[in-house]
């Protein structure tokens, strides 16, 4: 079976400076992936490298065996896959409901059209409101998406990057600067959307990994020190060493 | 995914979908009517005159918008598209043959067609960027090709431009577009169906999406979109528009020159799209209606009526973003609150001082240009249907004693409005 | 060759001044990420100005005080027009420069009216420097030359010798951080504004006894100065130069040399139809190229653009 993300040797030098030296990575089908590491280990550049928002140094990123090289972050989204961003990137003037359903538009085949009322469409109108419902922000529907909540915004931005019906899922720290009620509530409602998709997440709440992730990768300097289960990382001396110790600690 | 869904009659989002079916046809109905019923209250020459240039206008503007507020891009050359649009349709015009064959009412297809194509060529290079690189190109492109009409003779005629004869087209149930009602009516049915069509175009998925790609590009490319695309078919949809509005620019007139092209005409379309408000489809309606009004009536009245409109022009831009229809749109909630009503009276009297103010200072504006300009010896000059001596004091006392008392009431009465204002906007304390 | 000569020193003097608009239309885009649509009304006020000043005062004082005044005003626009505009993003920014030109010409007509100035180059300079082949260089144009070297040389030595120039650099790249360091960085952004109309100001000192003092001058030159940064590559100060002097000599040759496109198309191979009076391609074959020199620059550009969409200099993040 052709792993859902394969990455080898990747590598990405932004002048002299290389960033990611050498990243070797299989994601399989429905795995829960997490990307830990310390601060500026190159995580959020290793997300954008895989998105296509940056073009890679050198090596190869494959989607379902597909090589991603020279493709733009809209070819990548139409192949399957969706990414959230690690600053809140939604679209703060249109409603809530619209965002959802500009996320759709792509996935239900409207491509570039320019003949239909996206307003008649009970398909559009009933896929977006179903999102709404999953990510509890049926209330907020009609109001601009600027003035939602932090935690508000953060589930609308989950509920765009899922509702393309993507299969590999990519978050960039869904959490960062919650509050643990916020957190626990997030990491749920990814857990419930996620269901049966390819996830993969930067994250730094280790709560939220161990609560969400099943296989863990530990990214430090630009190089994948340890990959596995949780328990196999947490035990790993290497990981224990370079990160996990002292983070474990205060947790 | 699908099963989840249950259409609740009870959820307020869903209410307001079922119950606004009828609504939104309420303003194209009025609009229609109005269109028709014009020319039958104002029913001298130059009133219809008046009446085509606005809904030329109102049309090229709405075209724009579809860039500018709907795409986020800001185009320093549009005029070229309307402008190349009703040059082929003069072509068109003075092709004998065919023109004899088509009735000229379906002829701003074909300024579409063209307005479209010249949009195809010029937007495969110049919607790659949004913002600077954009406004860059548009501008450069537009000062090309309106300098390329002294240049090639043979499509814009040179210096005198080109001119043809309408009625030499196929009668149109009989109609032969000699009266200038019968074009209004031409203009009108065109300004409809354009409006709407572009209406709907902005509530398709590539209106929403262009909404999107200028809000957030890089969210767009990620949701599937290239917003390079987007941008792409939003610039050439709104040049088939402006090709339309160039069109009817020389049914209208039926003549074309350089000054259809240039950039003073991209400006003044900029001007009035803005002034309208960008941000709502109705606003370059307005801003046209308004913009052809003032312009008329303005330059009747004063030399200086493009100094006042410029001031205007980078006050909006300063003070008011949203434009006409963003003020006017401010006071929706007011409105739904029945508490509008209170606002009136602080209004009345901090706009009228201001009115006052404004004409006083619009008055020793006035004066100034006239000491200055008027030739040697000249000293008098009417002003607000008044004859006197520019060169003595006393006008120059009451217009300064004006403005300051104007404004002086405009600013005292400031406060209080703007109490009213916050008193006006607050939500009910008490739920009902 | 002589003539070449000749037309290099006319070409040399259109690019210079070409430049010192540029230089600060693109240190100011390169610093508030906007171009400044109004840039070239500014050099039109220096115009005016220095008319104005020139006589009470005689030409070396307009020369001296009409960019002080024009420079202020451009500050005055910075802190009280753009920075409020700023917050709602740069296409209105781009507007706001746009109503600020039109209203400035509109200015201009109010207090100066619509005809052109007799503003002329004061008479100490009124003079033949040398002859070429007997073509006359007049001593003003080798001073504009001066002036605007001058200007070039004084400019890089601040940005890049001194103290005050490290942190506008420092500023253009790092705003947040260079704020975080101490520094006044609102009051910079005014100061570069301020520095860069004042240049577009002395341009306008120097040119307009040349090129003419008129209400027209500055929508003449604006959208040239406009192609001129693009093409160069927006922010890029030495892409300004070298696109300044690149436009100023192919228009001037351009002009000079009358390069006819009948001649050209011959070359290649093509036959000038027999009736050509009613070939639709008619206007092709007579073109010369005086006549195409305007718009060579903005047809470069859209090549430019085609091609190297980041101009000659530019970076591609721009």
């Amino acid at each position: 079976m052709t792993a859902a993300l394969a990455l080898e040797g990747l590598t990405k030098s932004f002048g002299k400076t290389e960033i990611i030296r050498g990243v070797d990575l299989a994601i399989g089908k429905g795995e829960r992936h997490a990307i830990i590491g310390p601060n500026g280990a190159g995580k959020s550049t290793l997300f954008n490298l895989i998105t296509g928002r940056f073009s890679q140094t050198a090596g190869t990123i494959r989607l379902h065996g597909t090589d991603l090289a020279g493709k733009a972050p809209f070819q990548i989204n139409r192949m399957g896959l969706s990414r959230s961003f690690q600053i809140t990137n939604i679209f703060p003037k249109m409603t809530v409901f619209e965002n959802v359903r500009c996320s759709l538009l792509w996935a239900m085949g409207y491509r570039y059209n320019f003949w239909s009322m996206v307003g008649r469409s009970r398909a559009l109108t009933e896929g977006a409101d179903a999102i709404l419902e999953q990510i509890n922000l049926t209330a907020r529907r009609d109001l601009p998406a600027g003035v939602l909540s932090y935690a508000e915004q953060r589930a609308l931005e989950i509920g765009i990057t899922i509702a393309g019906g993507a299969d590999v899922i990519m978050l960039d720290e869904p959490t960062a600067g919650m509050s643990h009620s916020e957190t626990d509530y997030i990491v749920d409602l990814i857990r419930t959307v996620t269901v049966g998709k390819t996830l993969v997440m930067v994250e730094h709440d280790m709560g939220v990994v161990f609560g969400l992730a099943d296989q863990i990768s530990v990214l430090v300097y630009g190089e994948i020190i340890a990959t596995g289960t949780t328990e196999a990382v947490r035990a790993n001396p290497k990981v224990q060493e370079a990160y996990l110790g002292g983070v474990l600690e205060d947790h | 995914m699908s099963d989840q869904i249950t259409s609740e009659p009870t959820k307020p989002a869903q209410r307001m979908r079922a119950g606004s079916m009828v609504l939104p046809l309420a303003p194209w109905l009025i609009a229609a009517v109005a269109l028709v019923v014009l020319p039958f209250i104002f029913t001298n020459n130059s009133a219809i005159t008046i009446m085509n240039q606005m809904a030329i206008t109102i049309i090229f503007a709405l075209a724009y918008n579809m860039l500018l507020g709907q795409g986020g891009m800001l185009s320093f050359g549009h005029a070229v598209y309307a402008g190349v649009g009703g040059f082929a349709c003069m072509h068109i015009i003075n092709a004998e043959d065919f023109f004899a064959g088509l009735p000229l009412p379906l002829l701003p297809i074909f300024g579409g067609l063209f307005g479209m194509g010249l949009a195809t060529i010029v937007g495969s290079f110049s919607t790659r960027k949004a913002g600077t690189v954009f406004a860059m190109i548009s501008l450069g492109v537009g000062e090309l090709i309106a300098a390329c009409s002294v240049i090639i003779v043979a499509f814009f005629g040179g210096e005198e431009g080109i001119s043809g004869d309408r009625t030499y087209g196929l009668p149109f149930f009989g109609v032969e577009f000699l009266q200038q009602i019968e074009v209004y009516y031409l203009i009108a049915a065109w300004l409809m169906i354009s409006a709407i069509l572009m209406y709907l175009y902005s509530r398709t998925p590539m209106g929403r999406m262009a909404n999107a790609v200028r809000d957030n590009p890089e969210r767009a490319e990620f949701l599937g979109y290239s917003a390079r695309w987007v941008r792409f078919y939003s610039f050439v949809a709104s040049g088939f528009f402006a090709g339309i509005a160039g069109a009817l620019f020389a049914i209208n007139y039926e003549i074309l020159t350089e000054e259809n092209l240039n950039t003073t005409q991209s400006g003044i379309i900029l001007l009035v799209t803005f002034l309208g408000g960008v941000g709502f489809f109705f606003g370059p309606i307005l801003g046209a209606i308004v913009f052809t009004l003032v312009q008329t009536v303005l330059s009747l009245q004063t030399e200086l009526w493009a100094f006042y409109l410029g001031i205007i022009f980078v006050a909006t831009v300063m003070f008011f973003p949203g434009g006409l229809a963003g003020l006017l749109m401010m006071h929706v909630p007011a409105w739904r609150m029945g508490k509008i009503g209170h606002l009136a009276w602080p209004y009345l009297k901090t706009l009228g001082g201001g009115l006052i103010g404004s004409l006083g200072a619009a008055a020793l504006i006035e004066m100034v240009f006239h000491l200055r300009h008027a030739s040697i010896g000249d000293h008098e000059m009417t002003l607000f249907w008044t004859t006197f001596d520019s060169h003595t004091v006393l006008p120059w006392i009451i217009a300064g004693v004006t403005t300051l008392i104007g404004f002086g009431i405009c600013r005292a009465t400031a406060p209080a409005l703007v109490e009213a204002w916050n008193e006006a906007n607050a939500a009910p304390k008490v739920a009902p | 060759m002589d003539l070449i000569l000749v037309n290099l020193i006319d070409g040399l003097v259109t690019g210079l001044l070409l430049f010192m608009l540029s230089a600060g239309l693109t240190l100011i885009f390169s610093m508030m990420g906007v171009l400044n649509f109004a840039h070239a009304s500014f050099y039109m006020l220096g115009a005016y100005f220095a008319f104005q000043i020139s006589l009470a005062l005689g030409f070396w004082m307009g020369l001296l005080i009409a960019p002080l005044i024009v420079g202020v005003l451009g500050a005055g626009v910075e802190r009280y027009g753009l920075r409020r505009v700023h917050q709602y993003g740069h296409v209105p920014e781009l507007i706001f420069t746009f109503g600020l030109a039109l209203l400035i010409e509109e200015l201009v007509q109010f207090i100066w009216g619509k005809n052109q100035m007799p503003y002329a180059a004061p008479d100490i300079l009124q003079f033949t420097a040398f002859s070429i082949a007997g073509n006359s260089i007049p001593a003003y144009k080798i001073f504009m030359i001066f002036i605007s070297v001058a200007i070039f040389i004084g400019l890089l030595w601040v940005l890049t010798r001194t103290r005050v120039g490290m942190i506008i650099q420092a500023a253009l790249t790092y705003p947040k951080t260079v704020e975080a360091l101490g520094h006044n960085v609102p009051l910079i952004f005014m100061g570069v504004f301020g520095v860069g109309t004042a240049l577009a100001g002395v341009a306008g000192v120097i040119a307009g006894p040349v090129l003419g003092t008129f209400p027209g001058m500055a929508f003449v030159l604006g959208s040239i100065v406009f192609v001129t940064i693009v093409i160069g590559g927006l922010g890029s100060l030495w892409g300004a130069l070298v696109a300044s002097l690149l436009i100023g000599w192919i228009t001037t040759f351009s002009k000079a040399y009358n390069l006819r496109m009948e001649d050209l198309l011959t070359t290649l191979g093509f036959t000038k139809p027999e009736a050509i009076a009613d070939s639709p391609w008619r206007d092709l074959w007579s073109i010369t190229s005086p006549q195409i020199a305007d718009i060579l620059p903005y047809i470069l550009m859209v090549l430019i653009l085609i091609f190297r969409p980041y101009g000659l200099f530019g970076k591609r993040d721009a």
